[in-house]
């Protein structure tokens, strides 16, 4: 099976609708820092007409460069699928060349994430010493710069869950929580903040197993694999979701890619992903619905700060608005400062790649330099996907969190500078 | 809630979401994607061909009430009023600080050097294009950059000798302003800012300049600080410096969709791109319409508010769909359309018939307050106005009149919904600027 012979079903035939318009072009964070990515219309419309169906070679190696942030698909004025394009095609070129090892490595992010949880001190140590990156980045390619992230030195989300189950909260109003694995094994503080915040709101919050979501690999080019983990998670979810329960996630990427990414990409629609699609939430933008229908609490404290907050491209793909900003607003005292900058850079693995790392940083710096502009009174930045939390503490020195961690902490549940939950939370 | 919804990020939507706002109103913008302004010329053409015979224009306000077609958007509004909120129009581009200027007789439409080096007939330009006038009577040197692929001097110089202008081209090399080896406009206006790039390309136009002549330049002359590199490039070369619109993307209508998109960010109006009207949910008697949906990543989203602008554009601007039969819908509210339903009454045999398109010139029938109505002349919803390219009655391709009519009926919808709410509220709403000064309707 060649990537893109699966079918031309939603995403190769919206290359059709392509009108040259160039509004693509003129947003494209990427193709504005550098000439290795000569914009979203060439490389995905435009080259798509070349890489027909059979054919031996695929005519755009440049196609690589691309992040997949899906600024283009933002733009475009007549729904051109242009990052699907792009992810197909990079898809196509791992099968006629073969996967990188470096990249075969970044996609394995729940399997890194177990590994290193073994032993998390000395993982950290490896990875973050001068040493260890710059063996990285040499024998691998891994840049030595980027924001890698810790592994959690007080165990897993999941091992939280397991040790805190008589405490947790049994109600009638229940919700599927999907932490992704950047929660479970980095930030297992962000999953507590929404456990924290699910029960506030009176929520029984159930925990099923699942896996990755995939992403890493489809981000990769890797799209066997990607829709293997996918399909595990419907097999596992699938049930929830059929008996009327909603999916929320804290990890927008990770959301994403149960909703429409991977079924899209993959051609994978039936009807239990269809039923996992529909109930699938950020969960912010589960909040907004929650607020909309008067059944979110507003005993919040005051949270004096001003808070600049970027909602991710990954974020804006799911084409929701910014429920985020909006449910934040509502917190008294918060002084939240909304980014308009295009991308933080990092989009999941891309700038982390050795290659592609200048190239990051640059796209991020409208993002940084928006931060900067705040004044020195910031002392937080908030986001909603992790990886682009790492690159913006990289690029601003600036400690960012969750937007669900300071809901958490406006409810009087969390503690914004040591990420615990507060006693009796 | 919010007050009013906006379908449409173009320049009726944005125009009457500022007008709206002004008047207090809670205001939010949905669009699609980006818009016309990203590949227009950045100008506001009002009219420079009549309707139906294709006949040049060269004042436009004299020519609304010589117009036949009585559904035409600026007969159904009267000079009067179109006259009104041009001038509003400037007013708001000067706060912009991106100032538009019609010629100096008043009244009468500029003609600019086109990309093609055509006479191309406009009311009002930003001022790095209306030095370009042609009917100013000075030579121009038109100059391009060696490996620039939207920008051909050779060819526009010599369409305007023909024409009898006075024009001659030259190039320079592309190295002056970047260093980079692939570039769009946008990039290089970005580029031109940078104060090094901008002293080095004044002083190879001034090398280049012959006494008395103005230089025209690709329309990529800077993003946010065009201002200044337009000031510095003029004092460099103590020439009049202007503009020629290029190949898109177009950064004169970037600009001018920039700054009013900043300026509606600062009056609290959000705009939010990717989000595709799909449908609508109606009810009542009369019929208002309580939401409207979006297309998401898994499951449409409602938009509630109490009035809706319907801005998404005619046929291409996605407003309408149409199937292989050639039938054509509204794709939000299913309206009614005066749009031909069979694809071979769509279009004149000639390309460039100078009499238009039936397709480009049938739309969504409104009454004189911009509210959608059936053949009968009924409203169709309560709560909904519609602007812009939408309506029926203009051929905006062939008139020349798509930002004229997309700002005339943009602030005049904009106007009636305030009034509406204010008649609604019993209460007047804050009045703020260019909203206050027509919020009664004209009887014409």
């Amino acid at each position: 099976m060649t990537a893109h012979t699966t079918s031309w079903h939603s995403v190769g035939t919206t290359l059709d609708a392509c009108i040259k318009c160039n509004i693509c072009t003129s947003y494209c964070p990427v193709s504005a820092v550098t000439d290795l990515f000569p914009g979203p219309k060439y490389v995905g419309p435009q080259a798509q007409r070349f890489r027909e169906i059979g054919q031996p070679k695929s005519p755009d190696s440049s196609v690589d460069y691309c992040s997949g942030c899906r600024v283009c698909n933002e733009v475009c004025p007549t729904g051109v699928k242009i990052a699907e394009i792009n992810a197909r095609a990079r898809a196509q070129m791992v099968e006629e060349r073969g996967l990188p090892l470096r990249n075969r490595v970044l996609g394995r992010n729940e399997l890194l994430g177990r590994i290193g949880s073994m032993a998390p001190r000395l993982a950290n140590f490896a990875l973050q010493n001068p040493v260890g990156r710059l063996l990285g980045e040499v024998t691998l390619g891994i840049a030595r710069k980027a924001p890698l992230p810790r592994w959690s030195t007080e165990g897993t989300f999941t091992d939280w869950l397991a040790e805190t189950r008589d405490a947790r909260l049994k109600a009638e109003k229940k919700v599927v929580y999907f932490y992704g694995c950047a929660t479970n094994h980095y930030e297992p503080f962000v999953g507590k903040a929404a456990v924290a915040v699910l029960e506030h709101l009176g929520y029984e919050v159930l925990v099923p197993p699942q896996n990755c979501c995939g992403l890493p690999m489809l981000s990769n080019g890797e799209f066997a694999a990607g829709g293997d983990y996918y399909q595990r998670n419907v097999n596992k979810l699938g049930r929830f979701a059929r008996d009327g329960y909603d999916v929320v996630g804290t990890s927008t990427s990770c959301t994403l890619t149960l909703k429409e990414e991977a079924p899209e990409l993959l051609d994978l629609a039936g009807p239990d992903s269809e039923s996992l699609q529909r109930a699938t939430w950020d969960i912010f933008e589960w909040l907004r619905e929650r607020h909309e229908e008067g059944e979110l609490r507003r005993d919040f404290q005051d949270v004096e700060m001003v808070l600049p907050y970027h909602a991710p491209c990954q974020f804006r793909a799911h084409r929701v608005g910014k429920p985020a900003q909006e449910i934040l607003s509502l917190i008294p005292g918060l002084d939240l400062r909304e980014s308009h900058a295009r991308c933080c850079g990092i989009a999941g693995t891309y700038g982390y790649k050795a290659e592609k790392y200048e190239i990051a940083m640059q796209v991020g710096a409208e993002l940084f330099d928006f931060v900067r502009e705040q004044g020195r009174e910031v002392a937080l930045t908030a986001c909603d996907s992790e990886t682009c939390r790492w690159q913006l503490e990289h690029g601003t020195d600036l400690p960012s969190r969750h937007p669900i961690e300071i809901l958490a902490a406006a409810y009087g549940l969390y503690d914004l500078e040591t990420r615990q939950l507060r006693e009796g939370g | 809630m919010i007050d009013l919804l906006v379908i449409g990020a173009g320049l009726s939507g944005l125009v009457a979401a500022q007008t709206a706002a002004d008047a207090g109103l809670r205001v939010r913008i949905i669009s699609k994607g980006l818009n016309a302004l990203h590949w227009s010329a950045g100008t506001v053409d009002v009219l420079g061909y009549l309707p139906d015979v294709g006949t040049p224009v060269e004042a436009p306000l004299g020519a609304v009430e010589s117009l036949q077609r009585p559904e035409h958007p600026y007969r159904r509004l009267g000079r009067q009023r179109v006259e009104a909120v041009l001038s509003d129009f400037v007013s708001l581009s000067q706060r912009l600080a991106l100032p538009y200027k019609g010629a100096a007789a008043q009244g009468i439409n500029l003609l600019l050097p086109s990309p093609a080096g055509a006479a191309r007939p406009s009311f009002l330009a930003p001022e790095a294009q209306h030095n370009g006038n042609l009917r100013e009577q000075s030579p121009m040197l038109i100059v391009g950059f060696h490996r620039l692929r939207d920008f051909y001097p050779e060819l526009i110089a010599e369409n305007l000798s023909r024409q009898g202008y006075q024009a001659r081209a030259a190039f320079l090399p592309i190295a002056l302003i970047t260093d980079r080896d692939d570039f769009n406009t946008v990039q290089l206006a970005g580029a031109v800012e940078r104060p090094e790039h901008v002293q080095r390309l004044g002083k190879a136009l001034q090398r280049l300049a012959r006494p008395g002549e103005r230089i025209g330049l690709p329309a990529m002359l800077g993003m946010e600080r065009h201002n200044e590199v337009m000031a510095q490039l003029q004092k460099t070369t103590g020439a009049t410096i202007f503009e020629i619109p290029t190949l898109p993307p177009s950064v004169p209508g970037i600009r001018l969709f920039r700054r009013l998109q900043e300026h509606l960010r600062q009056s609290g109006v959000r705009v939010e791109a990717g989000m595709e009207a799909i449908g609508a949910s109606t009810s009542g008697r009369p019929p208002r319409v309580d939401w409207v949906a979006t297309e998401t990543s898994a499951r449409p989203l409602r938009h509630r508010a109490r009035y809706f602008l319907l801005a998404t554009g005619g046929i291409l601007g996605g407003g309408f769909a149409s199937d292989h039969t050639g039938r054509v819908r509204e794709v939000v509210f299913d309206l009614p359309l005066s749009v031909p339903q069979r694809r071979n009454s769509w279009f004149r045999t000639s390309f460039l018939d100078p009499r238009g398109h039936p397709v480009f010139e049938g739309g969504v029938r409104v009454n004189d307050a911009g509210q959608p109505v059936d053949e009968d002349g009924h409203i169709l919803y309560e709560n909904l106005w519609a602007a812009g390219d939408v309506l029926a009655g203009a051929d905006p391709i062939q008139e020349r009149s798509l930002e004229g009519i997309a700002i005339a009926t943009g602030a005049a919808a904009g106007q009636s919904i305030v009034a509406t709410h204010t008649a609604v509220n019993g209460t007047s709403a804050v009045p703020n600027g260019a909203a206050a000064t027509s919020s009664t309707r004209n009887s014409s």
